[in-house]
C-alpha cells in the first residue's frame, strides 16, 4: 500500500495533474499600458503557470477597460488581471473573487491616480481646466477617470461636455501621458505607477509635465478568478502565484512582470475605492461605463 | 638506413601535415565565407518576414473597425511576430551602419506599436481616431520604406559577400590543388629516393646471393656504404669467403678420402701387393702434396729393412738397406706413432732413413699384430707436414699393413688350396679306381662272353671252306669284338683321370651307357633294372663325372639287394630341373646313419667300400648346381633322387668360353 502511494506521488511529480475537465485557462488583461508591452510583460507568467499547473494558460488582451466585464462572460474567461474599478465591477456583477495582486518593484501594492498638465499651461487647479482638452484613460478606471470625476464633483462640476473643450479616452494610462506630452490634450489622468515608469524611461516627461493632484492609494491590478472555478484549482493557482518568489524561474517571471512577488487580495482592499466612487456619485451596480 | 627511413617518413608526414593544415585552414575559410553568405541569406529571409509581418499589421490597421478587422489578439500576435523579426535581425548584424539602421527601425517599430496601441485603446471622436490611424499607418509606411532600404543594402552586401566567398572558394581550390600536386610530387620524389636507396643495395645483395646459389662460392659484392646495408654486404663477403674456404677444405678432404678409398680398395682386390706399390707411392705423393715417397719393407731372411724398388720422386734410386735394430729403435722411440718433422736433421736417430737433403719428412709404420712389416717415408712437401697428413698416412699405413698381411695369407691359402685340390683329385681317382675294381669282374665276364664266342667261331672256321660261311662267321666275330672293345673302351674312359670336361650332356644316354656297364653285375646279383626315361632336355655338364655318380649309385643299390630285387631308374623334367630317381627294394638304410651317408670315409661296407663314393657323388652333383636327396625305409628299400638344373649359370658361362675358344 505504501509502495502504491509512493508511486502515485512520484507519478504526480513527474506528470503534474491536469485540472479535471479544464483544457485551458483563459486569463484576460486590461490595456493598462501599451497593449503589446502589456502582453509582453504577462507572457512569461502564462508560460510559468502552464508549466506549474499542467494546463495551458492563455492570455487575451482587451481594447477597453470596461469591455473586460462583458468579455469575461462572452469569451468565457477563467480569470483576469483587473484594475481597481473593473475588479469592483466584476465582483459586483459577476461575483468574481479577488485572489492575488502583485507587489511592485518599489514594494508598494497600491497605486494612485495622477492628474497632470504641461508646465506653463496655465492650469493650476480645477477651475483652470475649463475649456481645455482632457485625455482620460477609460470610464472604467479609478486612476484614469473616476478620481477626476470625484474631484470635479467636489468642485461642483458634473457636465463634462460643457466644462471641457474636448475630452476623450486613450484606453491606456501611458497613452494619456503621451497625449499630454504630444499636446493632443492639455490635461491628463493616469495611474501613478505607469506615470513614474514612463518618467524613468523618458526624462522629458518629468521635466515637461507637472502633477496637480494625487489620489488616495487604491489596490493595484488584482487577479480575480471566476466564481464557479473549482476551489482546488483556485487554491493551486493562488498557492503557485504566492510562492513564485521562492522559485528561481518564478523570480525571473516576476522580474519581467515588474513585481517582486504576489500577495493575497481580499474584498476589503477596495475600501478606498468605494469612498471615491461615492464622491464621484457612482452606483457601481448600475454604472454605465461605455 | 634507419635514420634515413625515419627522416624520409618524417618528411612525408610533415608534408602531409602541412597539406592537411592548409586544407583545414582553407576549408575553415571557405566555411566561414559560406557561413557569412548563408547568414546573409538568413537575414534576407528574416527581413522578408519582417516585411510580411509589417504588411500584415498594416492591413490589420486598415481593416480596423471594418468587417475585415481582425481580433485584437491576432493583431497583438502579428505585432509580436514583427517585434521578434526585428529582434532576431538585431542579434546577427554587427556592422555600425547596419546596427544604427536596425536601432532606428527598432525605435520606429516601438513608435509604431505605441501608435497602434493608442489607436486600438483610444475612445474618442471619429476625427481623432482617424488621425491616430493615419499616424500609425504613416509610421508603418516609414517602417516599410526603411525596411526596403535596408533590404537594398543587405542585398548589395549579400552580393559582395557572395562574390567574395566564391572568389575565396576558387582561390582556395586552386591553392589546395597546387598544394596537392606539389605534395604528391614531393612525396613521389621522396618515395622514389627511398625506394632506390633500399632496392639498390638489396638488388646487389640478391645478385651476390644468386651468384653463390649458382655455385660461385666466394663471390664478393663490391657494394659499400655506411648504412646497415653496407654492414650486411661486408658480412656477406666474409660469409662468402668463409664458405669458400670451407668448401675448399671439404673438397680437399673429399679428395683425400677418395684417394684413400681408391687406394685401399685396390689393396683388397689384389693378391700381390708388389703390383700396386709403384702406383701407391705416386698416389701418396699426390694425396699429401709431397715430392718424394719411399717404401721400406722388412726382409724376413736378412732381417733388414730394404727400400722397395717402387718409389716416387727419388733422385737416387739405389736401394737403401737399414739395419733392423735401427728401424726398431726409431719405432720404439716414437712408440709406433708417426714421425712428423719439418726439420729432419734435428731428430737424432733419423739419419739412417734419410737420403740427404729432405726438406721435411713424414714416416708412418706398417705394423701388424706387433710385427713391424716396414714403413712409408714421405718427404719434401712444399708446405709443412701437418698432423692431418700424419693421420691420413697412418690410416693408409694401417690399410697397407692389413693388405700386405692379407696378401701373404692369400698366397698361403692359395698354396693350401692347390694342395687340397690335388688331394681331392687323388681321392676321387681312388674312389673311381675302387668302383672300377668292382666293375672289373663284371667287365671281365662281359668280355669273356664275346671272346668265348670269337674263339668258338674261330675254331669252327678253321674247318670251313665255304667262303660265304666264313664271311658270315667273321661278321659275328667282328660284332663280338667290337662289343668287347666298346666295353673296354668304356671302362678305360671311366678309369682315365682327367680334368673337368664340359659338354652338352644327354642324361638318358649316360644312364644307358652306365646300365650297359653294370648290366652283367645286376644280372648276376639277380637284380632287375627297370629303366623309364622321360623326355628331358640336354644340359651342360661333365659326362664322365656324372657317369661316376650313376655307377656309384647303381653299385650301391645292387649291394643293398643281396637277395636280388628290383632297381627302378627314372628320369623326368620338373620345371627347370631334371629329376633322376634310383629306387631299389633293398635292405634300406637305418634312420640313425641316414644323415651321415654323404660324409667322406663313412661306409657300411667295410670290406668293399672306401667310404668316398657317396661323398664324391654329392660333391659332383653340387658342382653341377644340383642336389642329392635320400629317402629310405629299413627293410623296404632306398630312393636316391638327383635334381640337376637344366641351366647351370656357372657351367654355361664356362662352356660358352670354351666354345669361343
Amino acid at each position: 500500500m505504501k509502495v502504491f502511494l509512493n508511486l502515485i506521488i512520484l507519478l504526480s511529480i513527474i506528470f503534474p495533474p491536469v485540472v479535471s475537465g479544464q483544457e485551458e485557462i483563459l486569463i484576460g488583461l486590461i490595456p493598462e499600458e501599451n497593449i503589446f508591452r502589456q502582453m509582453d510583460r504577462h507572457r512569461p507568467l502564462a508560460s510559468y503557470l502552464s508549466r506549474k499547473l499542467g494546463v495551458n494558460v492563455r492570455l487575451t488582451i482587451l481594447s477597453r477597460y470596461g469591455d473586460i466585464v462583458d468579455s469575461f462572460v462572452s469569451r468565457r474567461m477563467d480569470g483576469a488581471f483587473f484594475g481597481v474599478f473593473t475588479s469592483v465591477l466584476a465582483m459586483e456583477r459577476l461575483g468574481v473573487e479577488p485572489v492575488v495582486r502583485p507587489v511592485n518593484l518599489d514594494g508598494s501594492s497600491t497605486s494612485q491616480a495622477y492628474i497632470f498638465v504641461r508646465k506653463g499651461s496655465g492650469i493650476n487647479g480645477i477651475r483652470d481646466m475649463k475649456g481645455r482638452r482632457i485625455a482620460f484613460v477609460d470610464r472604467a478606471t479609478a486612476t484614469g477617470y473616476l478620481y477626476l470625476i470625484a474631484l470635479l464633483r467636489e468642485n461642483g462640476i458634473s457636465n463634462l461636455d460643457s466644462f471641457f473643450r474636448e475630452y476623450y479616452f486613450t484606453g491606456s494610462h501611458d497613452a494619456s501621458v503621451h497625449a499630454v506630452m504630444d499636446n493632443r490634450a492639455d490635461i491628463g489622468i493616469a495611474k501613478g505607477r505607469v506615470f513614474r515608469k514612463l518618467s524613468e524611461k523618458d526624462p522629458l516627461i518629468k521635466n515637461e509635465l507637472v502633477i496637480l493632484f494625487r489620489s488616495p492609494e487604491f489596490p493595484d491590478t488584482t487577479l480575480c478568478l471566476k466564481k464557479d472555478m473549482p476551489e482546488s484549482l483556485k487554491k493551486r493557482i493562488r498557492d503557485t502565484l504566492l510562492n513564485m518568489d521562492r522559485d528561481r524561474d518564478g523570480v525571473e517571471v516576476l522580474k519581467a512582470l515588474g513585481a517582486i512577488r504576489f500577495m493575497p487580495a481580499t474584498r476589503d482592499d477596495f475600501k478606498a475605492f468605494f469612498d471615491v466612487a461615492k464622491k464621484a456619485g457612482i452606483d457601481i451596480r448600475n454604472y454605465r461605463y461605455r | 638506413m634507419k635514420k634515413r627511413l625515419i627522416l624520409s617518413l618524417g618528411l612525408l608526414f610533415l608534408l602531409f601535415s602541412i597539406g592537411s593544415l592548409l586544407s583545414i585552414v582553407y576549408s575553415y575559410k571557405i566555411t566561414q565565407d559560406l557561413k557569412t553568405v548563408i547568414n546573409l541569406h538568413r537575414v534576407e529571409i528574416i527581413r522578408q518576414n519582417l516585411v510580411i509581418n509589417l504588411q500584415t499589421v498594416q492591413s490589420n490597421l486598415y481593416t480596423t473597425g471594418t468587417v475585415f478587422g481582425k481580433e485584437l489578439d491576432v493583431i497583438v500576435d502579428n505585432v509580436a511576430a514583427l517585434d521578434n523579426s526585428i529582434r532576431s535581425c538585431s542579434g546577427c548584424h554587427h556592422s555600425k551602419e547596419m546596427t544604427a539602421r536596425l536601432k532606428d527601425i527598432s525605435s520606429t517599430i516601438e513608435q509604431y506599436e505605441d501608435a497602434i496601441s493608442y489607436l486600438i485603446t483610444t475612445t474618442a471622436n471619429q476625427e481623432r481616431i482617424e488621425r491616430l490611424k493615419m499616424v500609425a499607418v504613416g509610421i508603418g509606411d516609414i517602417l516599410l520604406h526603411k525596411t526596403q532600404e535596408m533590404s537594398f543594402i543587405a542585398n548589395k552586401r549579400l552580393n559582395e559577400k557572395t562574390l567574395k566567398a566564391i572568389d575565396a572558394i576558387n582561390k582556395s581550390r586552386v591553392i589546395l590543388f597546387i598544394t596537392l600536386i606539389i605534395a604528391f610530387f614531393i612525396a613521389l620524389l621522396i618515395a622514389f629516393a627511398l625506394t632506390h636507396q633500399i632496392t639498390r643495395p638489396v638488388s646487389r645483395l640478391v645478385k651476390a646471393a644468386r651468384a653463390i646459389a649458382a655455385g660461385e662460392i666466394g663471390y664478393q659484392t663490391d657494394y659499400r656504404d655506411s648504412t646497415e646495408f653496407g654492414e650486411l654486404a661486408e658480412s656477406f663477403n666474409t660469409m662468402s669467403l668463409s664458405l669458400k674456404e670451407k668448401q675448399e677444405r671439404m673438397l680437399h678432404y673429399v679428395k683425400q678420402l677418395t684417394g684413400l678409398y681408391n687406394m685401399t680398395l685396390s689393396f683388397y682386390r689384389l693378391k700381390d701387393m708388389d703390383e700396386v706399390f709403384g702406383r701407391l707411392c705416386m698416389e701418396i705423393a699426390e694425396l699429401l702434396d709431397a715430392n718424394q715417397v719411399e717404401l721400406f719393407l722388412n726382409d724376413r731372411k736378412k732381417g733388414d729393412f730394404i727400400s722397395h724398388q717402387a718409389a716416387y720422386g727419388l733422385k737416387v734410386r739405389e736401394p737403401l738397406s737399414i739395419p733392423d735394430n735401427k728401424v726398431k729403435s726409431l719405432f720404439n722411440l716414437f712408440r709406433g706413432e708417426p714421425i712428423v718433422s719439418n726439420d729432419p736433421d734435428e731428430i737424432e736417430g733419423l739419419s739412417p732413413i734419410l737420403r740427404g737433403g729432405e726438406k721435411n719428412i713424414l714416416v708412418s709404420w706398417l705394423s701388424r699384430k706387433e710385427r713391424l712389416l716396414g714403413f712409408i717415408k714421405v718427404a719434401d712437401k712444399d708446405e709443412d707436414f701437418s698432423e692431418e697428413d700424419a693421420r691420413l698416412l697412418t690410416i693408409l699405413s694401417g690399410h697397407i699393413a692389413v693388405a700386405m698381411e692379407n696378401s701373404e695369407l692369400y698366397k698361403s691359402l692359395e698354396r693350401q688350396m692347390i694342395e687340397l685340390r690335388e688331394a681331392q683329385e687323388q681321392l676321387i681317382q681312388a674312389a673311381k679306381l675302387a668302383a672300377i675294381g668292382e666293375l672289373a669282374a663284371n667287365v671281365a665276364h662281359e668280355i669273356n662272353n664275346p671272346l668265348t664266342s670269337i674263339i668258338g667261331f674261330v675254331e669252327l672256321m678253321k674247318e670251313y671252306d665255304d667262303i660265304e660261311l666264313i664271311k658270315n662267321r667273321l661278321e659275328i666275330i667282328e660284332h663280338e669284338s667290337i662289343r668287347a672293345r666298346d666295353i673296354v673302351r668304356e671302362l678305360l674312359n671311366f678309369a682315365r683321370k682327367r680334368p673337368l670336361q664340359l659338354s652338352d650332356v644327354d642324361i638318358n644316354s649316360i644312364l644307358r651307357e652306365v646300365s650297359l656297364l653294370t648290366g652283367t653285375q645286376a644280372k648276376s646279383a639277380r637284380v632287375q633294372i627297370i629303366e623309364e626315361y622321360g623326355e628331358i632336355p640336354k644340359m651342360i655338364g661333365d659326362p664322365n663325372q656324372l657317369k661316376q655318380v650313376f655307377v656309384n649309385l647303381i653299385n650301391n643299390a645292387i649291394h643293398a639287394m643281396p637277395e636280388g630285387g628290383r632297381l627302378e631308374i627314372k628320369t623326368s623334367r620338373i620345371d627347370e630341373e631334371i629329376s633322376i630317381i634310383f629306387k631299389d627294394t633293398g635292405t634300406g638304410i637305418p634312420a640313425d646313419i641316414l644323415p651321415r651317408i654323404f660324409e667322406p670315409f663313412f661306409t657300411t661296407k667295410r670290406e668293399k667300400g672306401t667310404g668316398l663314393g657317396l661323398s664324391i657323388s654329392y660333391r659332383i652333383i653340387e658342382d653341377h648346381g644340383g642336389r642329392i636327396d635320400v629317402e629310405s625305409e629299413e627293410g623296404k628299400g632306398t630312393t636316391f633322387i638327383i635334381r640337376l638344373p637344366v641351366i647351370n649359370p656357372a657351367f654355361k658361362e664356362k662352356f660358352d668360353r670354351i666354345k669361343r675358344g
